[in-house]
């Protein structure tokens, strides 16, 4: 009704709306196409003051000097280690204390509540130096050891698979109960299996939170054999082209080095778009 | 049991009027009440005693899987944060005895000019971020819920949300390229039309907008999607009748869409507190020394100091100040806009 009576204003609005958020999605888009199409240039046209879009004459030279004598790969491999056991270990130490958080009453259900859910208001980075300090003290200085750990529970994630496990009828556990299981049987056999969704989310945002750790790396990493991918890529892609005149790598490798880092995420992003919203969403109401 | 089996007998007994050839009949309940209530007693000690034992087992189980979690956080959350205060009443060193110094740490900072300075450059950025990345993906996401063609608006969402996903060394590595006065497609760009090449990271005017800027080009997408969530979830039936009432697009957005909105506005608003004082990541990435004075933040102040420089309990005075403060921001936050966990 609405919509006739003011037909002309409307399609006005819509047009300009639409207009509006092309326009919005190609400053999205554009750069992602520009460092692809560098990425594939030669080292001279990557050097040409023009905008590309697509790469003139397609080369990987870029991708040549990045693996050979950026020699990206050790780091890449440190990344995916890293992030691997991190996620792993994340998922199974998250939807234990999850599982926990669900059972009805045990002695000091209070004290773990409070311990689990109060650092989410301690920021990591606020507490770097003493972490620091620790870290240096068990021995785990210039290790991957040290990134994996400091951030394998989030509470975050806990509550969400508190939230998940509640969604679980409780019948199928009584029964399970008695037929005799225990916690192990009914937290292993009964409600993981039934939190996929759940579990799924927490692994992807694991994954995209671990593939993408700059500040730990930072913190305790010295040896360049040790370098996980950002701390690798900052260096080179990242170069202080105004304060030194040393820039030795050309911009198609920087470039080819901004891909090789996008590529996991993309891929994982296409498979699992809709456990990202499913994640934000929790996120926001459990924050 | 024994009592209850006495209360029985008496029962029989203080029977008024015991009839003849009845007594044999009441007798034979009470037996069979005795019966009975042994039964019962026997199978509820049974069963208190084995779910007594059953609880504990559970329990046991229950304490072993949370165990890793409580672990960790003791070790990487709970022990560092006591750990800084304490460093931070300290003249720290790792090798040696550290003394203690008393307030020394604080005071020092509080006098330093580059503190306060670093301060301010966190105060300006961390609050155009709490209000930009509220109020643009806000918009935003009006804007994208007005479309109707379905794929289209499935799409810009997609892409609108990507570089939300990427660190910060990629969105800033991407960016400084793209502003670079070499070969970068800004410009290029400008280069088209005839304009001489501009140094947008080497000038001082330029370096918090772009920051700020390019903050809300990675944050946006994320924060449009959860407005869009809590969009689809407003009840129908509100614009129906907005619609027979004759309300045009405008009216419905300003009267039922953006009140709708409020509550989730407020969580956004909270979330972004949270998060503004704590930058570290984009600065790290994309600072140089040209415009260092206009966009160092505390986080990256305190990481100099502390674990480049070495003056451990100074940066630590820092960093539990500003511990101190966000925990305040955002309990105020919280009960200014009574928002409850």
């Amino acid at each position: 009704m609405a919509i006739r009576r003011t037909s002309t204003e409307r399609w006005l609005f819509l047009i300009i709306n639409n207009l509006f958020l092309i326009f919005l999605v190609l400053t999205m888009i554009i750069p992602l196409i520009n460092v692809l199409a560098v990425s594939f240039t030669t080292d001279l046209e990557s050097y040409e003051n023009t905008i590309k879009l697509y790469p003139r004459e397609p080369s990987i030279e870029g991708y040549i000097t990045l693996f050979q004598r950026v020699a990206i790969m050790r780091p890449f491999l440190n990344n995916v280690f890293v992030t691997v056991i991190a996620t792993f270990l994340h998922v199974m130490f998250c939807s234990m204390a999850g599982y926990v958080l669900t059972r009805k009453s045990f002695l000091g259900k209070a004290i773990v509540i409070a311990l689990v859910t109060l650092p989410n208001m301690v920021p990591f980075e606020m507490i770097i130096i003493p972490v620091y300090v620790t870290i240096k003290r068990l021995g785990l200085m210039d290790t991957l050891w040290a990134i994996i750990l400091i951030k394998v529970v989030t509470t975050f994630s806990i509550l969400l698979m508190k939230n998940y496990f509640e969604g679980i009828p409780k019948s199928l556990e009584e029964s399970a109960f008695i037929d005799g299981a225990g916690e192990m049987t009914s937290f292993f056999k009964i409600y993981l299996p039934l939190a996929k969704p759940g579990l799924a989310t927490i692994v992807i945002f694991q994954f995209v939170s671990q593939w993408n750790h700059l500040l730990p790396a930072v913190l305790f990493i010295n040896s360049p054999e040790k370098y996980t991918l950002q701390l690798a890529l900052k260096s080179l892609v990242v170069s202080q082209e105004l304060t030194s005149t040393t820039q030795s790598v050309a911009n198609n490798t920087r470039m080819g080095g901004i891909v090789i880092a996008i590529i996991p995420l993309v891929i994982v992003y296409i498979f699992a778009q809709k456990y990202f919203i499913k994640g934000i969403m929790v996120g926001a109401v459990k924050e | 049991m024994s009592t209850s089996r006495g209360e029985v007998t008496i029962a029989i007994n203080a029977c008024p009027v015991p009839i003849a050839g009845q007594a044999h009949y009441y007798e034979d309940i009470a037996i069979f009440l005795l019966v009975a209530i042994e039964n019962c007693d026997m199978q509820d000690k049974m069963k208190t005693t084995s779910v007594l034992l059953q609880k504990l087992k559970r329990t046991r189980v229950i304490y072993l899987l949370i165990l890793p979690t409580i672990v960790l956080f003791v070790i990487f959350t709970y022990f560092p944060l006591i750990d800084g205060l304490r460093i931070s009443f300290q003249d720290f060193r790792f090798i040696g005895e550290s003394r203690f110094v008393g307030l020394q740490n604080y005071v020092e900072a509080i006098r330093t000019p580059g503190f306060w300075r670093v301060f301010r450059n966190t105060v300006i950025l961390g609050f155009s971020n709490v209000v930009l990345t509220a109020f643009v993906p806000m918009l935003l996401a009006l804007l994208l819920n007005e479309v109707r063609f379905k794929a289209w608006k499935r799409f810009s969402q997609t892409i609108i949300y990507m570089p939300y996903l990427f660190s910060w060394v990629i969105v800033g590595g991407i960016w400084i390229f793209m502003l670079s006065p070499n070969a970068g497609i800004i410009n290029a760009a400008r280069s088209l039309f005839g304009l001489e090449p501009v140094y947008f990271m080497a000038k001082e005017a330029y370096a918090r907008p772009i920051i700020i800027g390019v903050n809300l080009w990675k944050q946006s997408g994320y924060i449009c999607i959860l407005f869009l969530a809590s969009i689809a979830g407003i009840n129908p039936e509100l614009y129906e009748a907005a619609m027979i009432d004759g309300a045009g697009g405008l009216k419905r957005a300003f009267y039922i869409t953006i009140p709708e909105l409020l509550r989730t506005l407020q969580v956004v608003l909270l979330l972004n507190i949270m998060g503004a004082l704590r930058i570290f990541d984009q600065i790290y990435v994309m600072r140089n020394e040209v415009i260092a004075q206009k966009i160092d933040v505390i986080m990256y102040y305190v990481y100099v100091r502390g674990l480049v420089q070495f003056k451990i309990g100074y940066a630590s005075a820092i960093a539990v100040m500003i511990f101190l403060l966000t925990l305040i921001i955002t309990l105020l936050a919280k009960r200014l806009i009574r928002y409850t966990v």
